[in-house]
This record gives structure tokens, sequence and C-alpha cells, in this order.
């Protein structure tokens, strides 16, 4: 019984920062993934075998995670709202209130239910819980009126880059810092061809695949040169690449090439330099029509069916030959030789495997805000996609999809949030000197700074580590194992 | 009787050191081959050069009438040569099947795109991988329920047969044991034993190894090699080696040679 109410503090916590940061009816939602959040974690401690209980424990934690939601939700539109100038709504908190309860309570019950099932059919239910969530998001969004969905897009096109990070860093155990580049990479070599930059306009489905072969290709050769570094020395060189990729980009604006002295071409505008390439064609359906920049929903679910698909094929090679051959490199690349693993080939194909998921996110991306620029793919997105993969566990996608998450939603919605209404909470207080403060901008390296050092002394292993065991940076690992 | 492996001439040097000192070695098919010596001897530089880790400095390495010169461990062990270490190095965060299927790794034909379409062959390919991995860790004694456990989980006698299980999941027709009983109790070395006995019986596969235990060493080759200092100063039946002098030199010291014969008379042994 203590168990079950200190994990269920964990979603309780999520729907009490939720309900209070983003306020309106986000509340409702805070609800939902506190109900989520708990519904998942508290069968993990204490699984349940029976029906009966499992309701019972069920409504335990929706009751604890519902307290908490409702405290945010009171906190935040009865008290600070008014203090920052937003009229009180008390019809309004109170249909938020209500509305958190009665989701948190449903989604905790239902996935505490499906917890008791066997295996197979537990794994059926949860997938089915959590993708009623995903298909009808775009429709609470809406009619919750929370304007998320513009910041839920970028974070998906994060999450299939994460995980395909994660195939390198987390499987293969390459630390790669670089890996922006194949962003980059996938994003160009998309526009070049489906913008009338060349005038080639191919479509946007012909598009994403050359972004991938692309990415894939230049996964092969920025690795070749990084075969015989390990641990440190190969993340300084797939650093530089991140680095050489972004300014090779800008400075590709004006490209000759001869042959002995025969000009083959003369001032080549290749990607646009600083200015970048726009417009980028949009994808078009049938019946759709073209996808509408005012319009996310269509959005929404092509980057969630990549990453539905990117997801169903990397557990397809993680569970084979090749996946258990990565493993093998990362734990010990000697004996993986020893054992009959060609370490060459299975490096490269982690690279351009790796970068095939980042070249098709490069192209989604620059459909979906149909221009690129070179700044769009600096070291921070290299840092910001590592820290994602060490916060939910290397190796491990859901974990990586849950750091991914974490990560991606504090940065693009909660810190701005919160840094909103605590700038309007010092203009209220008159206090003149603290104004300038903006928390989003300025304290928001250091709370990623600061996450990852928490990470590494804490827990090294991740929030949900692979197997249950630990596996840390492959720079750690890799001095403990230096001989 | 052929030779399944033959070295000429082998010659390792690290810079000024010669480790491996112009070895001619061979082993017999189907033999069980041990290469003892003194703390240093240049035992596991040797494993390690046929093996392709290393590349010799001069001579040439013969597999089954195939130069081994200048392949690279995964070559090497495709050819027909498996191995184990002498410090274990298990893939610590797999399960002991997932090493044993590591192992099979070159005897494999999965590739990217029939993993990905998850074609019939690559399952059954999958599927009768893993039947093979649990019937080798029966076949090292890996008690069943221990299969999915992580093997740096596993209790240090079970690593060890692990590594065996893993090492004959290469398929070889030559077997390389780096002191497999290392750290083991008399009765673990045992029933050691008796499984390197039962490899070589059931399975065909010809063993070399090398080993402290002169008890074990004595008691299962049919020939033996001693290195010391990198050069080879010995080579023949058991009970040939147990009385040569420049052996027992090496071992322990110059001017034991007489003692150890008085000791050995008593019916000791040079250890």
């Amino acid at each position: 019984m203590q168990t079950r109410i200190r994990k269920s503090m964990i979603g309780a916590a999520f729907g009490f920062a939720i309900a209070l940061i983003s306020g309106g009816f986000a509340g409702i939602l805070a609800g939902l993934v506190a109900g989520l959040i708990n519904g998942y974690v508290v069968p993990e401690a204490e699984p349940l075998a029976d029906k009966r209980r499992a309701i019972v424990q069920g409504l335990t934690v929706a009751l604890v995670g519902s307290v908490l939601t409702i405290l945010g939700i009171v906190l935040r539109n009865v008290v600070i709202d008014p203090i920052i100038g937003v009229p009180l709504n008390l019809i309004g908190v109170a249909i938020a209130a209500v509305g958190a309860v009665l989701l948190c309570v449903l989604v905790s019950v239902v996935m505490c239910v499906v917890r008791t099932e066997p295996p197979a059919r537990e794994r059926i239910g949860m997938a089915i819980v959590v993708g009623i969530i995903l298909v009808t998001y775009p429709w609470l969004d809406q009619f919750l009126n929370l304007r998320f969905m513009n910041e839920v897009i970028p974070v998906l096109v994060f999450l299939l880059m994460a995980l395909g990070l994660n195939i390198v860093v987390g499987y293969a155990g390459l630390l790669d810092l670089g890996y922006a580049a194949f962003f980059a990479i996938g994003a160009y070599a998309a526009a070049m061809v489906s913008s009338p930059h060349f005038g080639l306009s191919l479509s946007f489905w012909l598009a994403i695949w050359v972004a991938a072969a692309v990415a894939a290709i230049f996964g092969l050769i920025l690795g070749s040169p990084t075969l015989p570094l390990r641990g440190d020395y190969l993340a300084i060189v797939t650093l530089g690449f991140g680095e050489i990729v972004p300014i090779a980009i800008k400075n590709l604006d004006n490209v000759s090439l001869s042959l002995w002295n025969y000009p083959l071409f003369v001032d080549v505008d290749l990607t646009g330099g600083t200015k970048g390439i726009n417009p980028i064609n949009r994808p078009w359906l049938p019946i759709i029509g073209e996808f509408s920049p005012s319009n996310p929903i269509p959005w929404y679910f092509l980057i969630l069916g990549i990453m539905l698909i990117s997801i169903f094929f990397i557990s397809r090679l993680r569970n084979s030959r090749l996946g258990r051959a990565w493993t093998a490199l990362r734990e010990d690349e000697l004996a993986a030789g020893a054992m009959g693993i060609n370490t060459v080939n299975v490096k490269l194909l982690a690279f351009a495997i790796g970068a095939t998921f980042s070249g098709l996110a490069g192209a989604f991306y620059g459909a979906y805000i149909s221009a690129i620029f070179p700044e769009s793919f600096r070291f921070d997105v290299s840092v910001m996609l590592l820290c994602m993969v060490i916060l939910g566990g290397l190796g491990n996608m859901s974990g990586v999809i849950l750091g991914g998450i974490i990560i991606q939603f504090a940065d693009r919605l909660f810190l701005p949030q919160m840094s909103t209404v605590v700038q309007k909470l010092i203009v209220a207080s008159g206090n003149e000197s603290l104004r300038d403060i903006n928390f989003a901008s300025d304290f928001r390296l250091l709370l990623f700074g600061l996450t990852l050092v928490l990470m590494m002394v804490l827990r090294p292993q991740g929030l949900v580590p692979s197997n249950g065991s630990a596996r840390v940076l492959p720079v750690a690992a890799g001095e403990a194992r230096h001989d | 009787m052929t030779n399944i492996l033959e070295t000429r001439g082998l010659t390792k040097r690290f810079g000024g050191l010669t480790a491996v000192d112009s070895v001619d070695f061979s082993v017999a098919t189907g033999s069980i081959t041990s290469l003892i010596g003194p703390n240093g001897a240049g035992k596991t530089t040797f494993f390690n050069t046929v093996t392709g880790l290393y590349t010799p400095t001069s001579g040439t390495i013969a597999f089954a009438g195939r130069s081994l010169v200048g392949l690279k461990p995964h070559e090497v062990t495709a050819a027909g040569i498996g191995r184990t270490f002498q410090n274990i190095r298990l893939f610590g965060n797999m399960t002991a099947v997932e090493n044993v299927m590591v192992g099979m790794h070159s005897r494999m034909h999965a590739n990217v795109l029939g993993i990905l379409a998850h074609s019939a062959r690559v399952q059954h390919e999958e599927a009768t991988a893993r039947a093979k991995a649990h019937a080798l860790l029966d076949a090292v004694g890996l008690p069943a329920q221990r299969a999915d456990d992580l093997s740096k989980n596993l209790p240090y006698g079970d690593q060890r047969r692990l590594e065996i299980a893993r090492a004959l999941a290469t398929d070889p027709e030559l077997l390389l044991l780096d002191e497999p009983t290392a750290g083991m109790n008399p009765q673990e070395t045992a029933e050691l034993t008796q499984l390197i006995r039962r490899i070589r019986d059931e399975r065909a596969i010809t063993i070399l190894l090398i080993e402290h235990d002169m008890k074990l060493v004595m008691e299962i080759s049919e020939s033996i090699t001693v290195l010391d200092r990198g050069a080879k100063i010995a080579a023949g039946l058991p009970h040939e080696i147990r009385s040569n002098e420049q052996v027992i030199e090496a071992y322990l010291g110059r001017g034991a040679a007489s003692m150890a014969h008085a000791h050995a008379r008593n019916g000791g042994e040079p250890t």
C-alpha cells in the first residue's frame, strides 16, 4: 500500500506540474498524463493478478494523481491567474477539475486492469490504450484549446532522430556527438530534389527516400574514418563532423569545379548558403490534398506513422543477428571479432542505419516548415538528442522515447510557458530589477546540464534501463575496459 | 596423422621485445595438445597471433592447409578456429543464450533486408540458432534456468563454461582454450577436464590448451609443447616433457633440474 502511494507520486507530480504551468484546460490533459504514468508505474512495482484488486489499485493511484492535479489546477487558475491578469473563471476551473479526475480515473483503472492480463494480451492492451490516446490527441488538443500541436510535431521529429541515434550510441556503443549532421544532410537532400531550387520539384513521397538514402551514404562516408577509433577519440571526431557539415552547407552556395582547367560547373548554388532553401514542396495525398501549414493534423499523423514504422523496423533489427552483433561490439569489440563478427561492416551498418532515420526526420522537417537553414542543425541539436537518449536509458527504445518526451516537452512547451508566467508574476509584484530575466532562454542550457549531471551521478543507466541492467555511456565503459 | 595447425618460424615482436620467437609448432588433427610455459612465456601472444588479433612479424601459420597470415580475427573464426580468453571476455549485458548466438554469427546469413522483411528464411535461421544455443548450453553443463540470465550475473564457473559454449557455437574444427580452469576448485577442474575430453570425442574437434594446472595437462594431453621466453624449448609426449631438464629449468630456475630429478625419483611432480 505504501509503495502504491509512493509510486503514485510520480504521475501526480507530472499532473501537478503540467496543470500549474500550462493553465487553462491543460489541467484535463494533466489528469490524463498522471493517470497514464501511474497506471504504468504502479502495477510495474506491485503486479496484481486479480481484476477486482486491480480496480482498487487503479482507483487508489487515480486518487493520488487527481488530488495533486486538482491542486495544480486550483493554484494556477484561482491563485496565480488573477495576479497575472487573467480573469477568474470558476466554471472553467470546475470543468477542468472534473475532466481531469474523470480522465485520470478512467486511464488509471484501465491500465491497472490491462496489466493483470498475461504478457501477450497485456502488450496488446497497452498498445490499444496508448494508440487511442495518440489517435484522439489532435482533437483533444483542439477541443481543449491547448494549441500544443505545433510543438508536438517537432517533438516527434526529435524522437525519431533519438531512436536513430540510439542505434549508434545505445546498441553499437559508438558515441556520436555529431549526429545532427545527418539530420541536416537528409533535410538538404530532400530540399534539393523537392523544391524549385534545382527545378526538380519531386514529390515529398519520393524525396523522403532520397533523403534516407543520401543520409545512409553519408553515414558510411563519415563512419569510415572513425573505424579504428573508440570511446573519447570517436566522440571528438564525430563532434568535428557535426561542426563541419553545417559550415560546409553554409558555404556551398557558390561552387565551381574544374577538371584540368576544364570547368565542369561554375558558380552553382548548391545549398542556398545562409538563406537556405525555400520553399520546399509539401506532401500531397488524395482526399486530404496538399498538407497545409495551418492544419497540423495531417502532419501529426504523417510523422507519427513514420515513427511507428521506424520503431517496428528498429525492433526487428534489434532482435536479429545484426542487433546482437551491435551489442557484442559495444560490450567487447575484441571478443566480438574473435566470435566471427566483422566489426568494420557492423560499425558501418550502425552508422548508416542510424543516419537513415535522421534522414527521414530531416526530410519531414524540411517539408513541414517548408524551408531549411544551416542554423537549424547546430551542435545543440546533437547534444539535445544525446540528452534524450541518456535520460531515458541507453539502448532501450521505450526509455529513449520517455526521456525524449520529457526533455522535448520541457524545452519546447513547459519552460517557455513557465517563463511567461514567472515574468508576469514578477511584473505584478512590481520588482523592476528582475524584469529582464527570461527563464526559457537564460536557464535552458543550465537545466540541460544539470539534468545530465544528476542523471550521470544518480542513475547512469537511465530512467528505463534495458534488460534491467546498468548500461553506461561508451566513454565511461571504454575507460573501464581499456587494455 | 595430419596436422590441422602448423606454424613455421612464427615470430611476434613488440618493439624490442620478442614475445614469440621463431616457433615451429604443430597440432595433430583430432588431438588434445597443450601449450605450457612459465608466466610471460608468450603463450597467449602465440594464441593471439594465430587467431589474427596480432599480425606475425614473420613466419607462417597454416590451418587445414590454408595460410592464416594477414587474416582478420573474424576471418580466422570463419575458417574454423574458435577460442576462449584467459580473462573471461563474455558480453556481460547479454544473456547466456545471446552470448552463444553471437558465436554463431559467421555461420548465419541474415542480412539487413532479410531482417527488415522478417523473411521465412531469417525466422527459420533465428529459431534454429536459438535451439542450437540452448543445446550447447546444455552440452557444457550450464543449468537451463540460467539461460536467460545476463552473463555478468552468472557464477564464475558458469561463465567459464559459457565461454566454451560460445566458442563451440562458432562451429570450429580447432578450439583454443586459454587457461579454462584458472580460478576453479579441484572438483570444477575435474568436471571441465571431462568436458574438454567429451568435446574432442563427441564433436571431433581438435583442442589446443594453454594451462597452468599440470595435473590436468599431464592427464589430458596427447602432446605438449613448452614455451619459454617466446621460444619453443621442448615438445613431446607428457612423460617426455615431465622429465625434460630444460623444462624443469624453465619452471624452477637453473640448477633446479638435478634437485627436481631427485624429487621425481621419489614420486613427485615438477609443477
